[in-house]
């Protein structure tokens, strides 16, 4: 017997059994399994944490009915367990947060962990003001839309009694560095930190040369950046390190062609130890030149590896031209195709050239009209997908467009295939499948297009910028 | 998972004190002719656990319970012989309505109105009891519905409304 009490007490707290998440429970079962709590203390807590539980119940249902849906009250539990564990996780060692669950009461530690929370919301809030100043005026759909709009929803909805472990927001923006473990608040804290970081960093170059970087960008990846998920902060900081590998200064963000040329045919060179000492001391120069934030340099160096590895992968495979982002003359400048706003119809003027079209008695007058009447990408596709053509009536009016009507049709509608192959590969194999039927119409349109014609399309769909064909 | 055990383990815990209070309504309810035993009491928990199991719900303490016995002992439908399952019944009506209602109706509303029905208009029936509540809940619904809506589809109802 006594040398069974000996072993227990040799037992020690299993830290890696013990995460952030659910901290308490693995502290109580943890607790248990290194002799430090008694089974009587065990059922005192968990009783503990029923009777807040019960009350928070009554007050979620505010005095209605004391009982309510598993889901509810497992949702309530774990937003009372996310403040205990707020608490508990805030004391540092595990063998002190296992004391205090021995001698302070559950009730004691609960409220003390809301305090944590709604502390560490109020931060957000503040850390929120600061991003939303820093924030890069940059056209990207989803680090405007995560910034203006979706962390505004989660400070204004945040729940801290009933709901503090949701993280109730739609973040698309990705980070360079996201550890999604944590959840609630404190993820959200730890979102905007890293945005403010990266932010900051952001803020270090010339505005206008991050601009006419995302250009190239776009066209080397051909997509449009504006809809794309990526992290901003990698791109530029990847482009910096190229930038400085070329000899240029960390702030300048251009790389010519003649610059990648000579950069790809060293890169291609080194093994990879080189290319991880070369990137490494590309890392310190801008760190000592940029006058950066002490946190800033870690989260920097944190990204390393992840470009030593791209750099590695695309010499291997010739393909630094899909990681260094070079100048490349803007072809669609000869392309330039203009939307004006005002050249879109109303619902109202749209359902009145729908009757009539749907009125007309020939294939050609239904043509001529749609060519008379309709003047903007926007109402043509409108009309596409109210399906009102018929048949053989798709192609008449295909035949009606000229090349760069075609292509510009083809660059909005197979965005992402042709993010990957051209159009005469694309259309060639491309399946029908899945399209609607006027989509459907238009392959077989372009099929029956000799190879010429469809090259020649081809060109014009690569000269056309996405940031001309504004869906603003 | 985790928590339905946790849940479990409560009830689990005090069933001593449950018995203790359900005993203590007996004093209340022995003018009107009817009481419980421990063993009575034993199985209306083990039953209303399995009911709050099979609807998915959590309750926490016996008060849905006691006001059951408090508002139906008093019934002239309710004898000793039957009273113990009859409960039992009566809880299970209870909770499937709470669903189905989307705990729209407040417990006790609920309780009272299934009291005057059993009383009036189903004369003691459970039956009968659990046919009209479950024509109730489906009225309910299609209000719900309705009111649903009615703030999609209109803006300044919606703004009004919240």
């Amino acid at each position: 017997m006594n040398e069974y009490r000996g072993w227990i007490a040799e037992r020690k707290v299993r830290r890696s059994r013990l995460t952030r998440h659910q901290y308490t429970i693995g502290l109580l079962q943890e607790g248990r399994h290194a002799g430090l709590l008694t089974s009587e203390e065990t059922m005192r807590i968990q009783q503990g944490l029923m009777l807040i539980l019960q009350e928070l119940i009554l007050r979620y249902t505010q005095g209605e009915s004391t009982s309510v849906t598993t889901e509810t009250a497992e949702d309530i539990m774990l937003s009372v367990l996310y403040a205990t564990d707020a608490y508990l996780f805030g004391l540092g060692q595990p063998e002190q947060a296992i004391d205090c669950l021995k001698r302070m009461s559950i009730r004691d530690i609960y409220t003390q962990g809301v305090e944590t929370v709604s502390q560490c919301f109020a931060d957000t809030k503040q850390l929120y003001e600061d991003v939303s100043q820093t924030m890069v005026q940059v056209p990207i759909d989803a680090y405007r839309l995560t910034i203006d709009e979706s962390l505004p929803v989660f400070l204004r909805k945040y729940g801290m009694i009933f709901h503090a472990h949701n993280t109730m927001a739609s973040i698309d923006y990705p980070l360079a560095q996201d550890d999604m473990k944590l959840q609630g608040v404190f993820y959200m804290k730890q979102y905007l930190e890293r945005l403010q970081l990266e932010n900051t960093f952001c803020n270090q170059f010339d505005l206008q040369a991050i601009l006419e970087l995302l250009s190239h960008y776009g066209r080397m990846c051909r997509f449009d950046y504006r809809m794309e998920l990526f992290n901003l902060f990698q791109l530029i900081l990847n482009q910096s390190v190229f930038s400085t590998l070329c000899g240029g200064a960390p702030t300048e963000l251009r790389i010519s062609v003649a610059q990648y040329e000579r950069l790809a045919r060293r890169l291609a060179s080194l093994s990879e130890d080189e290319i991880r000492t070369a990137i490494t001391s590309a890392l310190t120069i801008i760190q000592q030149e940029l006058k950066l934030d002490h946190q800033l340099i870690p989260y920097m160096d944190g990204c390393k590896e992840e470009l030593v590895q791209r750099v590695k992968h695309a010499a291997e495979y010739n393909s630094l031209d899909h990681v260094i982002v070079m100048e490349r003359q803007s072809a669609a400048s000869s392309r330039v195709i203009s939307f004006d706003k005002a050249d879109v119809m109303s619902s109202a003027q749209l359902r009145r050239l729908l009757d009539q079209i749907h009125s007309c008695a020939s294939t050609e007058e239904k043509v001529k009209l749609m060519l008379q009447k309709v003047h903007s990408i926007h109402d043509y596709l409108d009309l596409l997908e109210s399906n009102c053509l018929y048949g053989d009536e798709y192609e008449a009016l295909f035949r009606a467009f000229g090349e760069m009507e075609l292509a510009i049709l083809a660059k909005v509608v197979f965005y992402e295939e042709l993010r990957n192959e051209s159009l005469v590969s694309f259309i060639s194999a491309g399946s029908e499948e899945d399209r609607s039927e006027w989509q459907r119409h238009f392959v077989r349109f372009l099929r029956d297009k000799d190879q010429d014609a469809l090259r020649s399309m081809d060109r014009c769909v690569n000269e056309l910028d996405y940031e001309q064909l504004s869906f603003n | 998972m985790f928590w339905p055990r946790i849940f479990q383990s409560l009830h689990a815990s005090v069933p001593e004190l449950y018995t203790d209070e359900l005993l203590g309504l007996n004093e209340q309810t022995r003018p009107y002719g009817v009481a419980l035993t421990e063993q009575e009491i034993a199985m209306i928990m083990v039953a209303r656990d399995q009911v709050l199991q099979s609807y998915g719900r959590v309750e926490l303490g016996i008060d849905v319970t006691k006001e059951m016995v408090e508002q139906f002992a008093s019934s002239a439908y309710v004898e000793q012989e039957s009273y113990a399952e009859t409960l039992m019944a009566l809880h299970e009506i209870f909770y499937n309505l709470k669903n189905e209602t989307e705990d729209r109706i407040n417990d006790y509303q609920l309780i009272h109105m299934m009291k005057s029905l059993y009383e009036e208009e189903c004369a003691g029936s459970i039956d009968l009891l659990q046919s009209r509540l479950e024509a109730y809940a489906e009225q309910c619904r299609v209000e719900a519905m309705t009111n649903d809506n009615d703030l999609e589809g209109d803006d300044a109802a919606w703004h009004l409304k919240r």
